[in-house]
């Protein structure tokens, strides 16, 4: 007697599998811990100092707002995503077991999809502790605008989707965890850099270079509390690919 | 239930299978042999869908093995070398993900939980860590998910490599346990494990099929001596393996002496008819009026028969460049 086949019935017990997984081992409390210190520090301490306009901290700049906050998401997160899927697929290799689930009955693109839900969803739960314990003692000293805050977290969201699925796509085709960590940062660090090269390039390039950031979509509506539709569909394409190529990089396996 | 058909895979310039066809019926166990490199763990893969074939097809319970061979996998449980396990999971949490990956319900997870570790004897493990457990007890979870949804086939690649003599023993009943109502193909490098066991072997060398069959029939097609005593009157060993081996189909004797008669193993030349150069033997013994005390063929062990078989498809690989 054999179990009949889903096509997605891979999705959340693999979701769940990762998350479990993740939470077994001090890893995941250190970085969340990590992060949830480090980031609210960074904004009330030291503000942005990068770009053409640096931006004060909190007790220096006085404003009731967490858009210095938002402004570190991109580059943090481009070290910290990373960290948190490098295991996800180069893991698997090394160990073994992606022999073993290549031969479940379920669709590739399903395994893809759960192991993207358990890292946006442990990117999320970090992000979202960070920012709500930052917007709630702002929101104690001063007149907090909640819906800015509200917006800033949900552009956070297709960020932080944005970036898991380029950095699960690298560690499917990494042997090793650290390489697919170096690999994820190098990328997510260059998409975060490209509005930097604005000023060195002539207009049209820049102008392209600065459209094909995430952090140009990000920090330009979502983390000033405006939630626009064209930086939605910039965000459910990068994730797209990231998951295709992940999909196509993993069936590949069956082919080596 | 298995059927492979001209099943083929290269890795670059390997050509680590070539053109491997079988089938095994319901209910059959059998072992599949070969030395290190042979393309044993590649053609397993290739039947549990881990690995699709350059050429050929493959096909489990009836249902093809291709890119979208969702229920073939399903109908397949399979043991990868190695047992590759989360180590990091708890064993239940681990066996009852095995029973979401396949779609099964809470209740017939429960069910099958229950089963699986009765039947692995998994009773007190189940809230180790998977990394916490011996090499054996971890044989025994990599045999558990692989019976988790009660497959109909069951593929086995060294299931009881590394484990100690009572873990052997243990895991070797399992499988006969299983194999009264399963599918199983098997495959091991322990030679006396396949003999125990298996009825039918396949043996695999240099990519290639080179035997299929039951064990005996392999046996007797390998049979290429003839075992003699006589007792000789005081005639010298050497003198009595000489005179044996000037018989039609004889290749070589040699003869040793046991203090009481002596002793003949006569091989016999390619192509001979064995039961041909017996009674010529026994003609010969009769005319030296030496009392024939035994005469038997000697029956190879599978490791002769495996042996055998691998060296001529290397001599053939060597000719053929």
């Amino acid at each position: 007697m054999s179990a009949r086949p889903r096509a997605l019935a891979g999705v959340l017990p693999f979701a769940r599998r990762e998350l479990r997984s993740a939470f077994e081992s001090p890893v995941a409390y250190v970085a969340i811990g990590l992060f949830v210190l480090v980031l609210p520090a960074l904004f009330f301490f030291l503000g942005y100092p990068v770009g053409r306009t640096p931006l004060p901290g909190l007790w220096e700049g006085g404003q009731a707002s967490l858009i210095v906050l938002f402004h570190w998401l991109p580059l943090l997160l481009a070290l910290v995503v990373p960290a948190l899927s490098m295991g996800a697929w180069a893991e698997e290799r090394r160990a073994g077991t992606e022999e073993l689930l290549l031969t479940y009955p379920v669709r590739t693109g399903a395994v893809v999809l759960g192991k993207f839900l358990a890292t946006w969803t442990l990117t999320m739960l970090m992000v979202g502790l960070a920012v709500l314990s930052a917007a709630v003692t702002v929101g104690y000293l001063g007149d907090l605008d909640w819906n800015t805050v509200l917006a800033g977290l949900v552009g956070a969201a297709w960020l932080c989707a944005g970036y898991a699925s380029v950095a699960l796509f690298l560690s499917a085709v990494s042997s090793e965890q650290l390489v697919a960590f170096l690999l994820g940062a190098l990328a997510l660090g260059l998409l975060w850099a490209l509005p930097l090269l604005v000023r060195v390039l002539p207009g049209g390039a820049a102008g392209a270079l600065e459209a094909a950031s995430p952090t140009t979509h990000f920090l330009g509506s979502a983390a000033r509390g405006v939630l626009d539709l064209s930086d939605l569909v910039y965000f459910v394409l990068l994730t797209a690919l990231g998951l295709v190529a992940n999909t196509l990089a993993v069936e590949r396996r069956r082919w080596r | 239930m298995i059927v492979a058909e001209g099943l083929s895979k290269s890795f670059g310039p390997v050509h680590a299978v070539r053109g491997v066809s079988f089938s095994v019926a319901r209910g059959e166990l059998v072992g599949f042999l070969g030395p290190n490199g042979a393309g044993k763990s590649t053609t397993m893969k290739m039947l549990t869908g881990s690995l699709l074939p350059d050429g050929g097809r493959a096909s489990i319970a009836g249902e093809p093995l291709d890119g979208r061979s969702l229920g073939a996998r399903a109908a397949v449980g399979y043991l990868p070398e190695h047992t590759p396990l989360y180590r990091e999971m708890r064993v239940r949490p681990y066996l009852e993900f095995i029973g979401e990956v396949h779609g099964m319900g809470g209740r017939a997870r429960r069910d099958a939980l229950e089963r699986v570790i009765a039947s692995c004897d998994l009773d007190g493990y189940v809230g180790r860590r998977i990394h916490t457990l011996s090499k054996g007890y971890r044989q025994r979870v990599g045999l558990a998910q692989a019976l988790f949804t009660d497959p109909d086939v069951l593929v086995l690649d060294e299931p009881t490599s590394g484990l100690d003599p009572a873990e052997i023993v243990r895991i070797r009943d399992l499988v006969v346990e299983l194999a009264r109502s399963k599918t199983i193909l098997l495959s091991t490098h322990v030679l006396p494990e396949v003999e125990e066991v298996c009825r039918r072997v396949l043996i695999i060398a240099g990519g290639r099929l080179v035997a299929d069959g039951p064990l005996h029939e392999l046996a007797e097609d390998s049979a290429d001596a003839i075992v003699l005593a006589v007792d000789a009157g005081g005639a010298p060993a050497d003198d009595v393996a000489a005179t044996l081996a000037a018989c039609d189909g004889a290749r070589a004797a040699r003869g040793t002496f046991d203090g009481a008669r002596v002793r003949v193993h006569v091989t016999l030349e390619e192509g001979a008819d064995r039961y041909a150069l017996a009674d010529a033997l026994a003609r010969a013994v009769h005319g030296a009026g030496w009392p024939l005390q035994e005469l038997r063929h000697e029956v190879p062990t599978l490791e002769r028969v495996f042996l055998e078989r691998t060296r001529r498809m290397a001599a053939g690989e060597e000719e053929a460049s």
